[in-house]
């Protein structure tokens, strides 16, 4: 019974561990300056985080992308676009058909004509994956994502 | 190409997949977790009994009073009303009208959860259990006798409402689906499954009796039943008790067809999760394939996903059924047959965690929307305001992918040490030899790793 005791406080106190250097190792994913507490899969977290935070860090800078729609689809398929949080999203919708542009979550809406362009300027505040449509024909034309 | 349109109308935002760090930690976690579990194992069985305690008479008194009970079953059917008026009256956006939200998220997913802190509490609130009743006392007061019913057969056990189980989340995600235009279910097609729904369910209490429907066939009965054994609050001989946690979950596989349930449970949450994620791809191509072969689009897509949700079922069944084989394998082991039934229960809290990491986002925004706009303005007409509350609205920075992420991993860990717990316990009661017990748990630690890495690979790919 006793010995029961001792392995089940053994028990708990590796997941203590193991819940703590998550949190650490985590934070130290964030901060990217202190790189002494990772064991040997913090390599791997690193670069993963690294890579991603890199596109974001990609589609926020000047060229705004433009997304075209023709015959009433985006031309080349859903648009995926990734930012992280705090960053500013810049995007346009160029458009063939009238309809209603709708950013989900954000819950952003814009008209736009036939043959004309409407554009989006907006803080990435909210973390999530959110899409955009058209509304009126409820077309999905994008797809964006606010990493943390 | 072909453009799948979203599945979730109620959803507008979606989780972000967990990063790989935490999937590899998750997943470490789960392995030495398991490990451990192997390590401390005990010899007796201590969750068969339940040690059943009442509490204090006072509480028992008011909650059980028949005034009580009636307040509550009169409060069901008028909730049951609400949604089919708002479904069948008020607008068409499913975001906005009352009925969707409430019956898919705010029920589905909320009494599950409140089920296990709280005990049963469905079943007093069980808008057909009530009119079943009542019925029932009708009936005696005019016939002079009590209603006459038929037996019900045993060999069916569960599998009605295992059925159902599959048939109400096809609804919601599958038939819900269409191609082309972006609707999930329209509130017009839930209110009328609704009352579809209800008459078949009081035919059957006329057929069965009313408890006994409840107990195997009535779907939501069964549902949220099979969570609330997993807690410590019962009624029992007409008093409020606790019991020990978990026990009465062991013997709740024993009616046969609940091992269906369970597995329904966990694959209707698994394929809504993979399906724009994991199954993706495999969905789209099945999809271009069906649409090429003539079909129309909205057919092709229904098509498309039945057949995906049904082998999930099957991909669930016989990755259990391995697990199950395999103990047989073991030295001394009871027959197959008490294997199946035997080890079912185990699952409950795999499909509770499933269900927590894949909806726990979902439930927190949409909670949001039930309490304020949905409730002051349940028809969505824009021109109600019934409690003040009509032009609140979500706040998507209540939660953090973060916070999100953790709660997703914990469930998956915390559901996978209780199903672990439970099966090795269940292993000392069917094994009279300890060491063999001990042995034949590889197996069910193989199913449970394979359930929980298999969450986590979901999570990870979400929205892929």
């Amino acid at each position: 019974m006793r010995s029961n005791v001792v392995r089940v406080l053994i028990g708990i106190a590796l997941l203590v561990a193991a819940i703590v250097l998550l949190v650490v190792l985590k934070d130290t994913d964030n901060g990217t300056s202190d790189s002494g507490a990772g064991s040997g899969g913090s390599a791997a977290e690193r670069s993963g985080q690294t890579s991603g935070s890199g596109a974001g860090a990609k589609e926020g800078a000047p060229e705004a992308p433009t997304i075209v729609i023709r015959n009433g689809k985006p031309v080349g398929g859903v648009a995926e676009l990734t930012y992280s949080a705090g960053d500013q999203i810049r995007f346009k919708v160029e458009s063939d058909v009238t309809d209603e542009i709708h950013v989900h979550g954000y819950d952003l809406m814009k008209d736009v004509e036939a043959g004309g362009s409407v554009s989006f300027d907006f803080p990435a505040t909210i973390e999530g994956v959110f899409e955009g449509e058209l509304e009126n024909r409820g077309v999905e034309i994008l797809e964006l994502r606010v990493n943390p | 190409m072909t453009f799948l349109p979203f599945a979730h109308a109620l959803a507008a935002r979606q989780d972000l997949p967990i990063p790989a760090w935490l999937f590899a930690w998750g997943a470490s976690i789960v392995l030495i977790v398991s490990f451990f579990a192997l390590s401390i194992a005990w010899r007796e069985p201590r969750f068969e009994k339940e040690n059943w305690r009442p509490l204090r008479q006072g509480l028992s008194r008011v909650l059980l009073h028949w005034v009580t009970q009636g307040l509550c079953g009169l409060f069901g059917v008028f909730l049951l009303g609400v949604s089919v008026y708002a479904g069948l009256r008020g607008t068409e956006a499913p975001d906005r009208n009352f009925a969707l939200t409430f019956i898919f998220v705010t029920v589905w997913l909320g009494v599950p959860v409140l089920s296990v802190v709280l005990g049963d509490v469905f079943r007093p609130f069980n808008p057909w259990r009530a009119i079943g009743r009542v019925a029932g006392a009708g009936f005696t007061a005019l016939a002079r006798q009590r209603p006459a019913h038929l037996a019900y057969p045993e060999a069916l056990g569960r599998w009605p409402a295992a059925v159902g189980l599959v048939a109400f989340v096809w609804l919601e995600v599958v038939y819900g689906a269409s191609g082309g235009v972006a609707v999930g279910l329209s509130p017009d097609t839930a209110a009328v499954a609704a009352l579809i729904y209800s008459g078949y369910t009081l035919t059957m209490m006329a057929l069965f009796g009313t408890e006994r429907w409840c107990e195997t066939g009535e779907v939501f009965s069964v549902y949220f039943g099979m969570f609330a054994r997993l807690g410590s609050l019962d009624v029992r001989k007409g008093s409020l008790g606790v019991r020990r946690p978990f026990s009465a979950a062991t013997h709740w596989a024993t009616v046969p067809g609940s091992a269906a349930v369970v597995i329904a449970s966990i694959a209707t949450t698994s394929f809504d999760g993979a399906q724009e994620g994991a199954f993706q791809g495999a969905i789209e191509s099945a999809f271009d394939r069906l649409v090429d072969a003539g079909l129309g689009l909205t057919a092709a897509l229904r098509l498309t996903d039945t057949i995906f949700i049904l082998l999930t079922f099957a991909g669930v069944a016989v990755v259990y059924m391995i697990g199950v084989r395999g103990m047989a394998s073991v030295k001394g082991a009871p027959p197959l047959k008490t294997l199946r039934t035997g080890f079912a229960h185990t699952l409950i809290p795999i499909a509770l965690a499933y269900l927590v990491a894949h909806y726990f986002s979902l439930f927190v925004f949409q909670e949001q929307a039930q309490f304020t706009y949905l409730l002051s303005d349940p028809l969505g007409t824009g021109s109600t305001d019934l409690f003040g509350t009509a032009s609140g609205g979500i706040d998507f920075t209540a939660l953090s992918a973060n916070a999100i992420w953790y709660v997703q991993v914990g469930a998956l860990v915390v559901g996978h040490v209780v199903g672990l717990t439970l099966a090795h316990d269940r292993a000392t009661a069917l094994w009279g030899d300890y060491r063999m017990a001990a042995r034949s748990q590889y197996w069910m630690l193989a199913v449970m790793v394979t359930f929980t890495c298999f969450g986590l690979y979901l999570l990870s790919v979400a929205n892929g």
